[in-house]
């Protein structure tokens, strides 16, 4: 596969080991600005792995990542600036208010807007008639509207999105769907995902992990969807 | 100047969880004040003059206490993922260490000098002695020796954190690493609260600080310089 230098994310004889466990075999790719990847797979297939060490959460035994013109292992605070993640966590403290949790994010981001961005997001959210609250009183899908607004607190450019849809209600999918929709044409996304209809409906390039190796890569446009499904279940059943 | 106000932030973040949830100081102020009335009862403070021992009692009560609330430092960063939060932000992982450190520093020394009275009541034979003649080398003392079990203590809890036997770890890998700390601690509070002390007690008590300086000054800087490779990075 060949490495495009000029993309927003750039994969490259990327390697993991846990101890002895290979976790991530020889992962490469790369993803232009603006790109939608949806990265599917059966359960520890390395895919929450993927997106921990391109998020700089973990690093590689092995293998360049370059995110944004910054190679991880070179400067990764530098990274870190234009990345944001929803992940199965919200990431919020449960004893710090809607408000206080945004605000102690943007800090540490040095956002300079503070208050505007917060109440902002808290409004794109829908939550600020709870602003005060604890967020250990918010519901599963409030709390993960409230992490939706932290990640989104230091306006990355990237987003790495692990499983965002898992456990929302109806509404919450609509208010994810609406912000995706809201900032999709100026930001890089790197979506995790078990549902394949709505991770084929957002991405505009899909990936297939399977112990953890990319055994499918593709634009979805050249994408024949029957055939991808079916890909993908014999991936789940490890009949590959 | 973004430093600082991250370490703040930080730091600040920790006190309100405190306050709001109490759960280090109420669970540490619990502990020490019941080492005290144990050892009342243990050692008959009533009849024995215990204050050749007050300096060892006292560290004793102090570190087990200490361990207990710094076991629990990072429940509030474990809770919801939080310290990936923290990780994934851009802040140099010497100024999460400094912050977590003040703040385990802050709440372990506010029980300590709201146990000090208490246990200067039970086991000392003249308490008003430490407080007019000895107090600031009593209270340099302990903030000196605090200092050193927050350091080690946030360092070795932060290993801790992705552990399964978390609570064992502090003790097993802390104490070993806190033995310098604890010996002239207990020096110089003991001589302080006036127990006997071998050689020049004057002597003896400068020593002692002089080894608790180089001691919090050379950890401290080490430990913050290896936070990152701690936290994987």
């Amino acid at each position: 596969m060949t490495v495009d230098l000029k993309a927003e994310i750039e994969v490259a004889k990327l390697n993991k080991y846990f101890g002895r466990r290979h976790v991530l075999k020889n992962i490469e790719f790369s993803l232009a600005k603006g790109g939608f990847l949806s990265i599917f797979g059966p359960n520890g297939a390395g895919k929450t792995t993927l997106v921990k060490i391109l998020s700089t959460l973990e690093k590689p035994t092995e293998g360049t990542v370059r995110i944004a013109d910054v190679v991880l292992g070179d400067d990764p605070a530098k990274a870190r600036k234009k990345i944001g993640l929803i992940s199965h966590s919200p990431l919020v403290y449960l004893d710090l208010s809607a408000y206080e949790n945004l605000e102690f994010y943007g800090t540490l981001y040095g956002v300079a807007d503070l208050k505007e961005r917060a109440e902002y997001l808290l409004e794109r959210v829908e939550l600020s008639h709870r602003r005060y609250d604890l967020a250990r009183t918010f519901s599963k899908g409030m709390m993960q509207r409230l992490a939706i607004a932290r990640a989104l607190m230091h306006r990355p450019s990237i987003l790495f999105l692990d499983e965002p849809y898992s456990g929302l209600d109806p509404h919450a999918v609509d208010i994810l769907d609406g912000l995706i929709d809201s900032i999709r044409s100026d930001h890089t996304f790197v979506m995790v995902s078990h549902n394949l209809d709505k991770g084929l409906e957002l991405c505009d390039t899909a990936m297939i992990i399977e112990d953890g190796r990319v055994i499918f890569f593709q634009p979805k446009r050249e994408i024949d969807v029957d055939a991808f499904k079916d890909t993908y279940r014999r991936a789940v059943r490890g009949d590959l | 100047m973004l430093a600082l106000r991250q370490l703040w932030v930080i730091l600040k973040k920790d006190i309100l969880l405190e306050l709001r949830t109490k759960e280090m100081i109420v669970s540490m102020l619990l502990f020490v004040m019941l080492t005290m009335v144990v050892f009342n009862y243990a050692f008959n403070a009533e009849k024995n003059d215990l204050t050749s021992f007050g300096g060892g009692l006292l560290w004793l009560a102090f570190i087990f206490t200490a361990f207990l609330g710094l076991n629990r430092s990072f429940v509030h960063e474990k809770d919801e993922g939080c310290f990936d939060g923290l990780l994934l932000s851009p802040v140099d992982r010497s100024i999460i260490f400094i912050a977590k450190m003040l703040g385990n520093l802050i709440f372990i020394s506010v029980v300590e000098f709201a146990a000090v009275p208490f246990f200067t009541i039970f086991f000392i034979r003249y308490p008003y002695y430490i407080y007019w003649s000895r107090l600031a080398p009593f209270v340099l003392g302990l903030i000196l020796g605090n200092i050193g079990i927050a350091g080690v203590g946030t360092f070795v809890a932060t290993l801790a954190i992705n552990t399964k036997r978390r609570d064992l770890l502090l003790p097993i890998i802390g104490l070993p690493l806190l033995m310098p700390v604890l010996a002239p601690s207990v020096i110089i509070s003991g001589a302080m609260m006036g127990g006997n002390v071998a050689g020049n007690t004057a002597e003896m008590v400068s020593a002692s600080m002089k080894i608790l300086v180089a001691y919090d000054i050379v950890f401290f800087a080490a430990m913050a310089l290896i936070y990152d490779a701690v936290l994987g990075e």
